[in-house]
């Protein structure tokens, strides 16, 4: 049992270019994603239908968590955060689709998306402060406290793409091992948890956590 | 000195990886209390203030991911360490 992305086949045939199978499953929700976006969108009206309006509710549910952390500026951060939540929203249901495994066991996957949450939120640093009062941001209180500071800004996406990561291949090993001891109708009560509910409360934890990176680097 | 087989020195590193995974998710009950205590405490303000329940909501949240990071660094160090 190995839990990890599988190779699939390689780029060209080079070793250094494999395509695994979290890859594939990755690109295939993004597919999702933008059909589903563009069939949304396709005729608005004033007087909203029934997706619409399910789309509306969704967009305003992240404009009542952004508006808080980021006054004012909750509008320019949605489309950041937005696609964050549905990309790792549907890539943590998309492990429910038998054959299918979730985009976000894939620690590449996370790391990836950790680390432009890390390059956007030093961004937005150096922007509201100027790059000298954002550096000098890590030798307050005292500068003796400069390397921990370093050191914990470091561990900004290493933290945030562990938690993703961790919480989503833990659910599947646990299933493997379910399913191991009692395979058939005992086992799927588990996948409403483990899929339905840790997914899309992973997924909101990761806007959530992005949201308040973002936050302290403005503030600060 | 006695010489070990290469047989026996993988079972030793397999036996020795696999009782390093089982301390390492022992860290587990620490992420367990501390976020228990924020949820009790929330609960509390909740009753005190039932108005601010989104600010206290998403602001246990918060604290919650934070306690909870050390919890998920044991399981991470603890899947590398039985699948590696």
């Amino acid at each position: 049992m190995n839990p990890g992305p599988q190779v699939v086949l390689y780029l060209f045939d080079n070793p250094n270019l494999p395509i695994t199978d979290t890859l594939i499953v990755a690109w295939l929700s993004v597919l999702i994603i933008i059909i589903s976006a563009k069939l949304a969108t396709r005729k608005l009206t004033i007087k909203p239908g029934k997706v619409q309006n399910a789309v509306e509710m969704l967009i305003t549910s992240f404009i009542d968590q952004l508006e808080p952390m980021l006054p004012g500026e909750g509008w320019r951060f949605l489309p950041f955060i937005g696609t964050l939540f549905i990309f790792v929203g549907v890539g943590n249901l998309i492990g429910l689709v038998p054959g299918l495994t979730s985009p976000t066991g894939d620690l590449n996957t996370t790391l990836g998306l950790a680390l432009v949450v890390f390059l956007v939120s030093n961004y937005e640093g150096v922007k509201a402060h100027g790059l000298w009062g954002y550096l000098k941001g890590f030798g307050q209180p005292v500068i003796f406290l400069l390397p921990i500071n370093i050191i914990g800004e470091l561990a900004k996406p290493i933290s945030h793409s562990f938690r993703l990561f961790g919480n989503v291949v833990g659910g599947g090993i646990i299933m493997a091992l379910v399913y191991q001891v009692v395979p058939g109708l005992i086992p799927v009560p588990l996948h409403a948890w483990f899929g339905l509910f840790v997914g899309l409360i992973q997924a909101l934890i990761f806007g959530m956590v992005a949201i308040a990176y973002i936050s302290v680097a403005r503030s600060d | 000195m006695i010489q070990f087989t290469p047989e026996v020195v993988e079972a030793i590193i397999t036996t020795a990886s696999l009782i390093g995974a089982g301390v390492a998710v022992i860290a587990g009950m620490g992420p367990g209390i501390g976020m228990g205590l924020a949820a009790g405490k929330a609960t509390t303000a909740v009753r005190r203030q039932p108005e601010a329940r989104g600010a206290i909501i998403t602001t246990m949240l918060l604290g919650q991911i934070i306690s909870g990071s050390t919890g998920i660094y044991s399981l991470v160090i603890a899947i590398f360490l039985i699948f590696s």
